[in-house]
């Protein structure tokens, strides 16, 4: 069989990325121009900058992956492009490159869910096999998705309010951590322990997430040791967050395996590369006899790899944008 | 001499291909939010109408601003790709002299732009579009009072409150393209827009 290579370009958020994937699972080169450094000034991602960072990037992170890779675009089979959700004025930069690309080389524009990319960001590891529960946490999202095929996929539950990474970043704020502070809250709670009580978030049947009055019970609880003049122990609050936000996501996510008796379980998203719930996943499964897969860390964030991944499955499926497609701040997955 | 021309810095679409000192194709189209989805598929349409691909182009030139923030992205990231891709060379150009040169009059000429808030970004030339006043971020009523002592003719497309002879916008693609026909332009990986203005970010960051 012919070899597929797939073109991805990503950039809906602050992640300028360029990734060439052959046959969905080999990852040939990757280019990607981070921002962090920049809205760290910020306290977080300021979406103007963001979008006036890509325009400076795009064709620098494109010719450096194909340099890269050693390919010419005439040498890809398609050009896989994240058209939502995000940030609008990101998504568009990368998608009039997609579509102006495909056009001069007259290539198949393939067009990719971003939440479709985090979760086929697993396949860059190993194949997915079906049928699967993915469990999506991220800066922007957190759900329980059933998938029984390729590109067949049913959301279970998702969060009802922040975003399991939201709520990360806002928490770890209020501790006086640096953003992004998600990864540093985690890095703290190593050398805390989870002495502090705090509620467990929409402990109920559903597959659903509630994650706003945790922070608020954070936000409470420090104010109300302030008062008292104690002084806050952080890496006991950051224990003390972690596991029961942690504790919220493996008992759901538990929940749905054994409800529709599935033995696969993957899980996409910057989250993920959060070790409590690595640890936590790895433990569940363990005891259920679940099959895990989490991707590296470098494919957990944003990066065009796993969008050229989910783009080869789109692809064969027969998926294709025309020219006229446009970027949509929020869309369903499907 | 094959010149593609684009200026997405409003809400309007300007674009044409420009083939030996002929105007072969343009558009000239109004279309705000759909603006992201129709750019490349109109620009397309020139191509076909002009009869040639994009491999056949010399040159682009391209609007890098002031204006809409986000359309002028849009023009710049298809422009820079096409180049990038083509391996020719871009000329970015400031929409405030596309309106100057479009403009024909005797007298001097104030290009305006809103910027919203009383401010706009404008700029003075005189009539042989010989920049007088650089393009800026200004509040109107200071540029104004710059312009008070000239015989000058504003040209905007918005909605403002002005005293002078005015008339609106209607680019003379043909006559940009020509004025800017010994440019050989830069690479495209350089061209950026040129917003005349920082995000709100980083200004109240400025003020801390």
């Amino acid at each position: 069989m012919k070899d597929i290579y797939i073109l991805g370009i990503e950039s809906s958020c602050d992640e300028t990325s360029c990734s060439i994937v052959k046959n969905g699972t080999i990852e040939l080169a990757t280019s990607t121009s981070s921002q962090i450094a920049i809205h760290e000034n910020f306290g977080g991602v300021v979406p103007e900058i963001a979008s006036r960072e890509h325009v400076k990037n795009i064709t620098l992170v494109i010719e450096d992956c194909l340099k890269k890779a050693n390919m010419k675009i005439e040498d890809v089979t398609a050009i896989a492009i994240t058209y939502g959700p995000g940030l609008i004025g990101s998504l568009l930069v990368g998608l009039q490159a997609a579509k102006t690309l495909s056009y001069i080389y007259n290539k198949p524009l393939v067009p990719v869910h971003h939440i479709a990319g985090h979760i086929y960001a697993n396949s860059l590891v190993e194949e997915l096999k079906f049928p699967l529960i993915a469990l999506v946490v991220s800066g922007g999202h957190t759900e329980l998705i059933k998938m029984t095929d390729h590109f067949n996929f049913e959301k279970l539950g998702g969060t009802l309010d922040d975003a399991i990474g939201e709520c990360y970043d806002k928490v770890a704020r209020i501790m006086g951590l640096p953003y992004p502070g998600g990864p540093k809250l985690d890095k703290l709670s190593k050398v805390g322990s989870p002495t502090y009580k705090l509620p467990i978030p929409l402990n109920d049947d559903s597959y659903n997430f509630s994650f706003s009055g945790l922070k608020s019970a954070v936000i409470n609880l420090n104010h109300n040791e302030e008062q008292k003049g104690n002084e806050i122990n952080k890496a006991d609050l950051a224990a003390s967050f972690q596991k029961v936000a942690v504790t919220s996501i493996v008992s759901k996510t538990k929940k749905a395996l054994k409800d529709y008796n599935i033995n696969n379980l993957i899980v996409a998203g910057g989250v993920a590369a959060n070790s409590i719930l690595r640890e936590a996943l790895t433990d569940m499964c363990n005891e259920n006899n679940i099959h895990l897969s989490i991707p590296p860390l470098k494919y957990c964030t944003d990066n065009a790899a796993m969008i050229a991944s989910a783009g080869y499955y789109a692809y064969k499926l027969g998926r294709r944008a025309e020219f006229n497609l446009n970027s949509l701040s929020t869309t369903t997955l499907e | 001499m094959k010149t593609l021309f684009i200026d997405t810095s409003s809400d309007y679409l300007y674009s044409g291909i420009v083939i030996d000192d002929k105007l072969v194709s343009f558009i000239k189209k109004k279309f705000e939010k759909d603006l992201s989805k129709e750019a490349l598929p109109k620009i397309i349409e020139l191509f076909d109408k002009a009869n040639i691909t994009p491999k056949d182009l010399d040159k682009i030139i391209v609007v890098n601003g002031p204006g809409s923030f986000t359309g002028i992205r849009i023009g710049i990231t298809i422009a820079k790709t096409i180049a990038w891709a083509l391996n020719i060379n871009i000329t970015p150009i400031s929409g405030l002299t596309a309106m100057a040169i479009s403009c024909n009059t005797n007298s001097f000429k104030m290009p305006l732009i809103d910027a919203r808030r009383g401010y706009v970004y404008g700029a003075i030339y005189d009539k042989d579009n010989n920049q007088v006043l650089e393009d800026s971020h200004i509040e109107l009523k200071t540029l104004l009072t710059k312009a008070k002592d000239l015989d000058i003719k504003a040209i905007t497309n918005n909605d403002l409150d002005i005293n002078i002879k005015k008339e609106s916008y209607d680019p003379d693609i043909l006559k940009i393209v020509k004025h800017f026909e010994e440019s050989d332009g830069i690479n495209p990986h350089l061209v950026n827009p040129i917003y005349l203005k920082k995000t709100e970010a980083e200004e109240k960051l400025g003020k801390r």
